[in-house]
């Protein structure tokens, strides 16, 4: 399922990261890449801040769409 | 021997802060992803002939934003004698990340692990001469704010450049992966050294689209693509990627010792959980914008204002009963006293240290806002505001980091446009930049004040209908600019790490607060200089009695000259009058200017700020609805002199400035059309062509808007996800 659609507080692993290339280059870089674990922190309205590799990381709803978990 | 270092590593890692211990420079240092996008560049300490860049802060060495293709192209092209790559202890894996591509390129680098002493107070290990050995390079411990350990990493640094080791990555990914990079290495032409072969088969192989700009000769490498895609099922990037993401997980293994947690949240995730709550954050974020607006704008700050306006640049002010006279008096009696010539004296006093005077008024005021800013900023708060904001600002195609320039501009213009520069995206900057001055500024109030006053009777609601003119017009105009050219495009994603929260020290909050006030004070002195000179010459020269002399009369002038050859463009607005035109061309100096020109102009000499005195006179001269329409001009036209300076300076670009500065005034001259014909209109139900023409545009322009918008929400749906989203009630899968 899109990670738009976890709960607060649920730790999920990535199974796939989607988008542009660009995008998900960068997501990438950032950490999100399949296998790494991923926290949501807080989300409002779609819009999440998450938890991966020992860092926070704001993602807007579009984003959290495509990455799936 | 001369040395050249660059300093690399992600955002918010601690580098810019590494630099300033390093060289001891001034430099800012903030918590905003992105904020040393300059290429920064110092001496080392006690060593004449090193010299270090700071790189901006990146995450990888694929050119996704513009901060990755300066680093990469400064370290592909450049080759600096060696890379000191600062690591975040705490978050060593991500960080490694970066490393594993630096140490690629064939540059000797030196690996200093901040935050050291933020890894032993979470009770964990972190073995560097394991990790030195995995990765073969040099690695020191540090702490870049305590300032430990930056003499034993200069030190090495300096060795490391002067062995003259070639240095080759120690690291391979898995059998498969390897086999295929030699086969393009043997592919590259011989232009590539034989150190940043490796390097350049990589990119090839995630088929880098700014390749061919940095090698004469592309191999096509198609086959050996194929070749590894069938073999990991998967596309040659991913592979890449995930290769390098287990390396790094068989690095940490044997080196990082992670003390297990019974608690997994830091004290950062539980204060974002209060403060990005979707019901608290909007309320706890309008307290802290209510309380910064409040002690910067109207207590503490009104009373650095009159201080420094009516006291400083004033009168004159009293410290302990003693009083100490104003720049101006001082200024008249020592000019007075070597018996200056009387066009110099005024030239001194009203027009350098008036107008001049009226724009450093606002420095300590400011002042005030930029440490509650530069707070915010450091301790990490600001950019969890920008995620706040997001979603609201997304609906009319700006991002949430627009809003913090538009909050400041409420105050001042100058550094509202100023802070746009922690926008990452040019394509949101440039737009934040053009529309940030419509939100009415401080120095715009007299001219509400005044409208109110002599025309509303001081009705409650102009001075709201201000903000919310202000506020329609930023709005507008993202939904329109969007439709334009020249900001054609998808908003860019927002993905934006947010930094842990701290205490900032008291320097750093100094240093960058220091840093804006500066620059606003440099402008003073310089382009605000300028211009009050000119608008001096021209308010006090002009043809009297057939020759060109000094007038006494402000009627006789050059600028009454010049507003009455403008001031039938006016017409249509409604206030085709040379005193209303070259009221509004004084105002470009400061806004406030506008309501002292009016008394000058009336024959009142000196008025008070919302200028009483002239409130019959404006009255008789113009309608209500002229008057509004005025004001609304004043409000969305180019801003002043200083405003217009920081728009040059953050565009950074001539062409995009006169866009910003017409576009402003296009808008400007479009809404107070539309203002005095509707308002006409229901002022006397006198129907004229003009009036009909003005509809029409409105009703058209307006359509259009609705159209475009209706459109994009059908497509923005079906390009989102893909399916009709009434069939998987919103999840898109």
């Amino acid at each position: 399922m899109p990670l738009s659609m976890v709960k607060a507080g649920e730790e999920n692993t990535i199974k796939r990261v989607g988008g542009k290339a660009d995008t998900k280059r960068f997501l990438e870089s950032l950490g999100f890449v399949v296998g790494a674990v991923v926290t949501v922190v807080s989300e409002i309205s779609g819009n999440m801040i998450v938890n991966i590799k020992e860092s926070r990381v704001a993602i807007d709803k579009d984003m959290a769409n495509k990455i799936l978990v | 021997m001369a040395i050249t270092i660059a300093l690399a590593g992600n955002p918010n890692c601690g580098k810019t802060t590494l630099f300033n211990a390093m060289t001891g420079s001034n430099q800012f240092v903030g918590n905003w992803p992105g904020v040393t996008v300059e290429k920064k560049e110092g001496k080392l300490k006690g060593h004449k002939d090193v010299r270090i860049m700071d790189l901006p802060g990146v995450y990888s060495l694929s050119p996704y934003t513009l901060e990755e293709v300066v680093t990469r192209n400064y370290l592909i092209s450049e080759r600096p004698d060696v890379i000191l790559n600062i690591v975040d202890g705490t978050n060593i894996e991500r960080n490694l990340y970066l490393t594993t591509q630096l140490m690629e390129l064939g540059i000797p680098v030196v690996m200093a692990v901040n935050m050291m002493d933020l890894v032993a107070k979470n009770g964990d290990r972190l073995h560097i001469n394991q990790l030195s050995k995995k990765l073969g390079c040099p690695v020191v411990e540090i702490s870049a704010l305590k300032g430990t350990g930056i003499k034993e990493a200069a030190d090495l640094v300096v060795a490391t450049a002067n062995s003259k080791d070639k240095m080759l990555p120690v690291h391979k990914f898995g059998n498969e992966l390897e086999a295929i990079l030699n086969k393009v290495e043997s592919k590259l032409g011989a232009e590539v050294k034989e150190e940043q072969k490796r390097f350049f088969a990589i990119k090839l192989l995630e088929s880098d689209e700014k390749l061919p700009e940095l090698l004469e000769y592309v191999p096509d490498i198609t086959k050996e693509i194929e070749e590894i895609e069938e073999q990991l099922d998967d596309d040659a990037e991913s592979i890449v990627t995930n290769e390098r993401y287990q390396y790094i997980s068989s690095i940490i293994k044997s080196c990082y010792e992670k003390k297990e947690r019974t608690n997994n949240q830091t004290l950062s995730d539980k204060i974002d959980k209060i403060v990005t709550n979707r019901i608290l954050a909007l309320p706890i974020f309008a307290a802290i914008m209510f309380l910064v607006y409040y002690v910067s704008v109207t207590t503490v700050g009104t009373w650095a204002t009159d201080w420094a306006n009516d006291g400083v640049f004033g009168e004159g002010w009293s410290l302990f009963g003693l009083d100490i006279p104003g720049i101006p008096v001082l200024v008249e009696n020592l000019l007075t006293s070597i018996g200056c010539a009387d066009w110099l004296q005024s030239l001194i006093l009203d027009g350098i240290i008036g107008g001049v005077g009226a724009v450093l008024g606002f420095v300590p005021q400011m002042m005030i806002l930029f440490i509650f800013l530069a707070f915010l900023e450091a301790c990490g708060y600001m950019a969890r505001v920008a995620f706040i904001m997001d979603r609201v600002f997304r609906k009319f195609g700006l991002s949430g980091k627009s809003f913090i320039p538009m909050l400041i501009g409420s105050g001042c213009g100058v550094p509202g446009i100023m802070a746009s520069r922690t926008i990452e995206s040019d394509r949101d900057r440039k737009m934040t930049i053009m529309t940030t001055t419509f939100i009415p500024c401080g120095a715009k109030l007299p001219i509400i004040a005044l409208i109110a006053g002599a025309l509303f009777d001081g009705a409650w609601w102009v001075a709201p209908s201000a903000y919310f003119v202000g506020i329609a017009a930023v709005v507008c105009s993202g939904i329109i600019l969007k439709k334009t050219k020249l900001f054609a495009g998808d908003v860019a994603p927002f993905v934006m790490e947010l930094p842990a929260y701290h205490m900032p020290t008291i320097t750093n909050v100094m240093r960058s607060m220091w840093e804006r006030a500066s620059s606003f004070v440099k402008k003073a002195g310089t382009i605000i200089l300028l211009s009050t000179i000119v608008i001096w010459f021209l308010q006090n020269f002009g043809f009297t009695s057939g020759s060109f002399a000094m007038v006494e009369d402000m009627n006789d002038s050059l600028l009454a000259a010049i507003g009455g050859v403008i001031a039938p463009i006016f017409a249509p607005l409604g206030w085709g009058n040379w005193k209303f035109a070259s009221a509004a061309i004084t105002g470009l100096i400061a806004k406030e200017n506008v309501v002292g020109t009016f008394g000058v102009l009336y024959g009142f000499g000196e008025v008070a700020e919302d200028g009483v005195e002239i409130w019959g006179s404006l009255a008789s001269s113009v309608s209500a609805t002229a008057a509004y329409s005025f004001l609304v001009f004043n409000l969305l036209c180019a801003p002043c002199f200083a405003a217009m300076g920081a728009i040059k300076r953050e565009m950074n670009n001539t062409k995009w400035f006169l866009i910003a500065i017409g576009y402003q005034t296009g808008l400007a001259y479009v809404v107070s059309l539309v203002i005095y014909q509707v308002g006409t209109v229901f002022a006397s139900r006198n129907v004229s062509i003009g009036t009909v023409t003005t509809a029409l545009v409105v009703i058209a322009a307006v359509s259009g808007i609705i159209a475009t918008m209706a459109r994009d929400r059908k497509a923005g749906k079906s390009i989102q996800c893909g399916c009709d989203c009434k069939d998987c009630g919103g999840g898109c899968h």
